[in-house]
This record gives structure tokens, C-alpha cells and sequence, in this order.
């Protein structure tokens, strides 16, 4: 039986264009172009990995206004079998919790799905947080912060990076994996598949297709809130120079600092 | 599991009262990300006039529980099984989820590690509760008892403050290194409440195959962290690098071009699209400071840049700078430190260190 995987993934702004408005102190993402959330490029190319060693289809699902469209025929141009935008303006605002919701909502519309690949986190807000909660919802089982799997006959086999080491864990699917950033060399589109993904669109739904009432989500629907934005608190640094010829100024620095430890 | 039903808040938030931590272990040990979390549990406990309930999840953590008690809680739910050994996703978030319903705790902070958040990411959804990650900041207002939570924000150029107002428990998650680790007192009180777990066969569906422990140092625990870039040049300039981390007692870090040259292993790289370190010492030699390497290491409490280019980016942003090529300062470096601790030895080797 063919696998039926799952990518979701978050178009979000480049990080390099982003700038703070210095007069109302909030985020001027205006001039942004937008990329491919980075940890999600991992997620589609260990999934086309996965479909290229035990077959499959995989869907590319996101939920984010359709200014997407083109990231998501870029995806289906490196090797996606097709792409569903779950787009709604009820879900503006969403926080984590409703994010999940919908998000969980349309695999569940999808059908019987064996396998969901996210990114560890996205880039701009970075919570990591999705991943977890879509498995919640699906009643799946969750490995996270993954750098590679296999699949063995109803299980997925998958490498997990924390803290103190590395482990490999075994699941029954469906199972939620969250892809590690860099785990992998996300391969691009060809121009030929590309051309082929513009042709064959985008499948857009909204949240009554999946449904989800509209006051499931958005903004009052959301247990947080972001209260305010305020500068990043950074030290002013004095740049005090120094000449490699009286480096032992420096070498008294680390002293006072208490950085060099007594021989012993 | 949780329904697919859209999150909704108690009706009376004044039951929920104290402040949860939960104490992540490994191999039945605390982490030093617990303590650091327990610290912060206890100001904000303390500041509401609330209890510190500590929950321990193991396999064999009677020990366990009482250090959570000396490092600050006032009480400890500690479940034990067998089965909980090693990090299970699913059934880590039945227990944690059981002990919220049943303590009701107005704040629940987990550590930001891996396998914390993964717990704590579920958990908040069981609950039907917010959660704000990677916190720099958590805190609490006296009166209200709301959560305040600063994260950095977009590219690390802002914080957001978050609140959770209207639903419980508020949760948070900080990056290990955020806090301070408390001091241990084996005088405190408190009460351990030890549970033993039954597990049904079958019941738990996550089977650890094979453990790894992490070869090489982890970076974004260290200390000192001595980083290079582009203008080391050649290979070399690493072996140079790890000289002189090794005299510090740190580790080596590198700009993401050398990771990509596959100099190093990307566990070393800073920034981005790799680790925050936050280490007492920063040494930037040959990085030029373009923003995706800053925000992995802005934050740091002592930064040195070493750089042939007075203008470079990181210079700015430096408390002290040398303006040479690395291949000149470091050895010069490498040497002073190796002369200062030779002359300690001759000073410090004769006293007798008095050891509690
Ligand atoms: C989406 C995205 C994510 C990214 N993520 C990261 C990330 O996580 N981490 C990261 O580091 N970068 C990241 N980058 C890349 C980043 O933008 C820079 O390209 C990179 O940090 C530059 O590395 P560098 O400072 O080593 O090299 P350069 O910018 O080339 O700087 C080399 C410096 O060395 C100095 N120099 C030359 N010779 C010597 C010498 N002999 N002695 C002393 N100094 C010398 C030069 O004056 C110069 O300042 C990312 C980029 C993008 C677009
Ligand atoms: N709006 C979204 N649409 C699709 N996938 C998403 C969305 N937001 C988050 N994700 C997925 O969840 C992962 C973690 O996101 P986050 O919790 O925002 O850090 C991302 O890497 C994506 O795979």
C-alpha cells in the first residue's frame, strides 16, 4: 500500500530583509521577499527521500494567505506529487494552538495519512510548537527534532537529536516527525517539473472544506497574545582596542573575568 | 489526544493557584536546564505567595525528587516507571498533563531543551493552554499573578512580551543557560509524593531502539566559545582555534561558510540557522558580524573580535578589538595565558585547597 505522506510548511519572510520600524517599534516586514520556512526544506527532502525508497504521494500543505502559491509549485517542482493552501481569513492571527488545529483539521481531511513531515521550527517565530500539536490532534505518535528515518511495515524509524545524545526511536505510524534544520541538502526544482507544478496549480481550500468553524481560530481564539514589542535589550560594547603587542590586557581581562582557571 | 476543538479557558481562573516546573532528568538526574528552571519557578512562587510544586518523570527517581526539593520546590509529583527510562513523547504528556489537572497550577515552565519542548508543546495543547517558547525572560506580576514572557523576537532584533491571560496554566519554555542555577540547600523542606506508574503492555507505543551519548563538546552549554570564520583561510586556522580553547577551557565555533566547507561539523556553527550559544567569553576571529551570525552569539557577556578590517561589522558590536590578522594575535594569546598559569602554579601549588 502506497504511503501517504504529508509536508507542512510555513512561507515566511527572509530573514536578512527584516527591519524594525523605529518609530512604532513593531516589525516592518513589507520589504521582505519571502523563502521556504529553512527547517521545512529539510521536511519535504527527507520526505522525497522517503517516497524514493518506499513509494508514496506526498502532499505539501500550508496555511498561509495565497501569496504562497509560487513556494508551493516550487515544492511540487522538486518532486511533490501535489500541494494543498489552506487559506482563510478566519485564521489570521492564530497563535500555536489554533495553527494545529487547522493544520490538523486538513490532514484529516486528506484522509488516511501514514506519515506528517515538519520543520523543527519556523524562522519567524521559531516556537517549534506546530509539529507537536498537529500529533496531538491526529492522535499520532510524535518524533521529534529528527534527522533521518526509515520505514519498516507500519513503523517509522527515526533519528532524534537532544541534548545529550542521539537516539533511535521507534513508532507506529501515523506518526508526526519534526525534520531538523540542515539535516539534509534540500535538492532544487527543474525547470521541466517546475513548468509541470504551474500547470497543475494549487488546490486551495478554506476552513469550512476542512471543517472548522471560523470561531475555532485567529486571533480571539488564541490563549496568547503579544502584549507589546520592545527593542532587544543589548548591551552597549565600548570596542576598546587592543594591539596583539600589549595582548596581556587582554589576557587581564579574562583574569578579572575569572576565565582562566588555575593550572592544575 | 485532544479534540479538535478550539481551546477554551476555565471558567474560574482564581482555583489555579501555583507555579509548576517541570523537572526534566536524564538517566534519572536532574539537568542542569531543570535547575536553572526550578530557580525561576521559586522567585516567581515566592512573589505570588504561592508553592513550587516540582514534577519528576523516571525510572528510578526517589533520589531525584529530593534533589528537586533542595534545589527549590515546595512539593514533588514524581512518577516512576520502568518504562520511563529514557524521553517518551506521548506518555511523558499523560503524566505531565495528569499532574496539571490535578494541581492546578496558575504557571507552568518547562525547560527549553529538545525533549522539553516537544513535552511541553503537547501538553499545552491537552490543556488547552498558551505557551510562549524560548523565553529570555519569565516573570510574574505580583498582584495578578499573569505571566509575563519576553522571547526574542523575528531575527533576534526585538522581544515580544506574550501573555496568557484567560487560560491555564500559563506556560513558558526558556533555552537552557537563560537562568542562573539556584543554590542547592539539603535543609529545605518540602514533600515528595511518589507515584508508582503502571504500564500496560502494549500501552506505550514509542520503543527506544538505540542511544548515542554526544561525542564532542555541546556548544551551546559552553563557557568560553572561540569562533572563527572565512578569514582563518585555510583549514589550519582551526587547530590554532582549538589551542586556544582548550587554554580557556571552551570549545570551538565557526561561521556558517566554514561549516558548509565542511571544515568542522555543523554542531559547531553559530547563528541562524545554527546554535545560540550565550557563553561568558565570544572570541570572533576573521568573522566579518553579518546579522544571521549575530544573533547566535549577540548576547554573549564578553565579546572580543579579532579582525584585519577596522570597519568589520562584529567590531561594533565587540567589547574589545584587535585589529590584526588571527594568525598573529592568537598564538600571541596562546602564549600569555600559558605564561599567567604557569606563574599561578608557582603561586597557588604550595597552598592546601580546603575542600568541603
Ligand atoms: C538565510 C541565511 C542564514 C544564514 N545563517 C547563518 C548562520 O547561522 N551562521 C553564520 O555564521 N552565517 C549565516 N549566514 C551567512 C552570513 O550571512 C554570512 O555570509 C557569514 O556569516 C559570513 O561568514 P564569515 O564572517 O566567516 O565570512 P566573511 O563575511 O567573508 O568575513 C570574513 C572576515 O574575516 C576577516 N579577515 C580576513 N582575513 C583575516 C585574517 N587573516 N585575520 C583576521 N581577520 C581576517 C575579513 O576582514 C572579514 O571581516 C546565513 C545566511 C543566510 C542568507
Ligand atoms: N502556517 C503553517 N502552515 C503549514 N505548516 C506550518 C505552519 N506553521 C508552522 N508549520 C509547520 O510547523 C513547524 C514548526 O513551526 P513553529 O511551531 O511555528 O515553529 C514548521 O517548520 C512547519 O513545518
Amino acid at each position: 500500500m502506497a504511503l501517504e505522506l504529508v509536508v507542512i510548511t510555513k512561507i515566511v519572510p527572509d530573514g536578512s530583509e527584516v527591519f524594525i520600524d523605529p518609530v512604532n517599534l513593531t516589525l516592518n516586514r513589507s520589504l521582505a521577499t519571502n523563502v521556504i520556512n529553512p527547517a521545512d526544506e529539510n521536511a519535504l527532502e527527507l520526505a522525497l527521500q522517503v517516497k524514493a525508497r518506499y513509494g508514496g504521494r506526498i502532499t505539501v500543505l500550508s496555511m498561509t494567505p495565497p501569496f504562497a502559491i509560487p513556494y508551493l509549485e516550487e515544492c511540487v517542482g522538486r518532486g511533490a506529487d501535489r500541494a494543498i493552501l489552506l487559506s482563510d481569513k478566519a485564521v489570521a492571527g492564530s497563535d500555536t494552538y489554533p495553527t494545529s488545529l487547522a493544520i490538523a483539521a486538513a490532514i484529516k481531511h486528506i484522509g488516511k495519512v501514514d506519515i506528517v513531515f515538519a520543520g523543527e521550527k519556523t524562522s519567524d517565530s521559531s516556537t517549534g510548537h506546530v509539529g507537536p500539536g498537529v500529533a496531538e490532534f491526529l492522535d499520532a505518535e510524535l518524533a521529534s527534532y529528527v534527522s533521518s528515518v526509515e520505514y519498516d511495515d507500519g513503523y517509522v524509524i527515526a533519528t532524534r537529536e537532544f541534548e545529550e545524545g542521539t537516539e533511535v526511536v521507534r513508532i507506529p505510524t501515523p506518526a508526526v516527525v519534526t525534520v531538523l534544520t540542515n539535516s539534509n541538502n534540500p535538492r532544487k526544482a527543474s525547470l521541466r517539473r517546475k513548468i509541470d507544478a504551474i500547470r497543475q496549480g494549487v488546490i486551495v481550500w478554506d476552513l469550512k472544506e476542512v471543517g472548522l468553524p471560523p470561531d475555532a481560530v485567529g486571533l480571539r481564539n488564541s490563549p496568547t497574545i503579544v502584549k507589546r514589542m520592545i527593542p532587544f535589550p543589548r548591551r552597549d560594547r565600548k570596542g576598546e582596542k587592543i594591539t596583539t603587542d600589549n595582548i596581556a590586557k587582554l589576557v587581564d581581562v579574562f583574569e578579572q573575568n575569572k576565565l582562566i582557571k588555575g593550572g592544575e | 489526544m485532544a479534540e479538535l476543538v478550539k481551546a477554551t479557558p476555565p471558567e474560574d481562573v482564581s482555583q489555579w493557584k501555583d507555579v509548576m516546573v517541570y523537572c526534566e532528568t536524564f538517566q534519572n538526574k536532574l539537568t542542569k536546564a531543570a535547575q536553572e528552571m526550578i530557580g525561576r519557578g521559586r522567585v516567581m512562587a515566592d512573589k505570588t505567595k504561592t508553592k513550587l510544586i516540582g514534577v519528576v518523570i523516571g525510572s528510578d527517581i526517589s533520589d531525584t525528587a529530593k534533589e528537586a526539593g533542595y534545589y527549590g520546590c515546595d512539593r514533588v509529583i514524581a512518577f516512576q516507571s520502568s518504562a520511563f527510562d529514557m524521553y517518551k513523547s506521548r506518555p511523558f504528556t499523560d503524566n505531565l498533563t495528569a499532574a496539571v489537572k490535578e494541581a492546578k497550577p496558575n504557571i507552568l515552565i518547562v525547560p527549553g531543551t529538545h525533549n522539553g519542548r516537544d513535552l511541553a508543546a503537547r501538553t499545552a495543547i491537552r490543556v488547552q493552554s498558551g505557551l510562549t517558547a524560548d523565553c529570555m525572560e519569565i516573570d510574574v506580576e505580583e498582584d495578578t499573578g499573569i505571566l509575563i514572557a519576553r522571547r526574542p523576537d523575528y531575527g533576534d532584533s526585538t522581544m515580544s512580551e506574550i501573555r496568557c491571560e484567560k487560560h491555564r496554566p500559563q506556560m513558558a519554555t526558556s533555552r537552557p543557560g537563560t537562568f542562573e542555577v539556584p543554590p542547592r540547600d539539603d535543609k529545605r523542606k518540602f514533600k515528595v509524593d511518589l507515584r508508582e506508574v503502571k504500564v500496560k503492555k502494549g500501552q506505550i507505543k514509542e520503543e527506544i531502539l538505540s542511544f548515542k551519548p554526544r561525542s564532542g563538546e555541546d556548544i551551546s552549554i559552553a563557557k568560553v566559545v572561540v569562533a572563527g570564520g572565512l578569514g582563518m583561510g585555510k583549514p589550519e586556522g582551526l587547530k590554532l582555534l582549538e589551542e586556544l580553547a582548550n587554554e580557556l577551557g571552551g570549545v570551538v565555533g565557526v561561521s556558517r561558510p566554514i561549516a558548509d566547507l565542511g571544515w568542522i561539523s555543523r554542531s559547531h556553527q553559530v547563528g541562524q540557522t545554527g546554535i545560540t550559544v550565550r557563553p561568558n567569553l565570544y572570541i570572533a576571529a576573521g568573522i566579518s558580524g553579518k546579522p544571521q551570525h549575530m544573533v547566535g552569539m549577540a548576547n554573549s557577556k564578553l565579546i572580543v573580535s579579532i579582525n584585519t578590517d577596522p570597519d568589520a561589522e562584529m567590531n561594533k558590536n565587540a567589547d574589545y578589538v584587535i585589529v590584526d590578522d588571527l594568525y598573529n594575535v592568537i598564538p600571541a594569546l596562546i602564549e600569555e595565558i600559558r605564561k599567567r598559569k604557569g606563574a599561578e602554579n608557582v603561586e597557588v601549588a604550595p597552598k592546601k585547597k580546603k575542600k568541603a
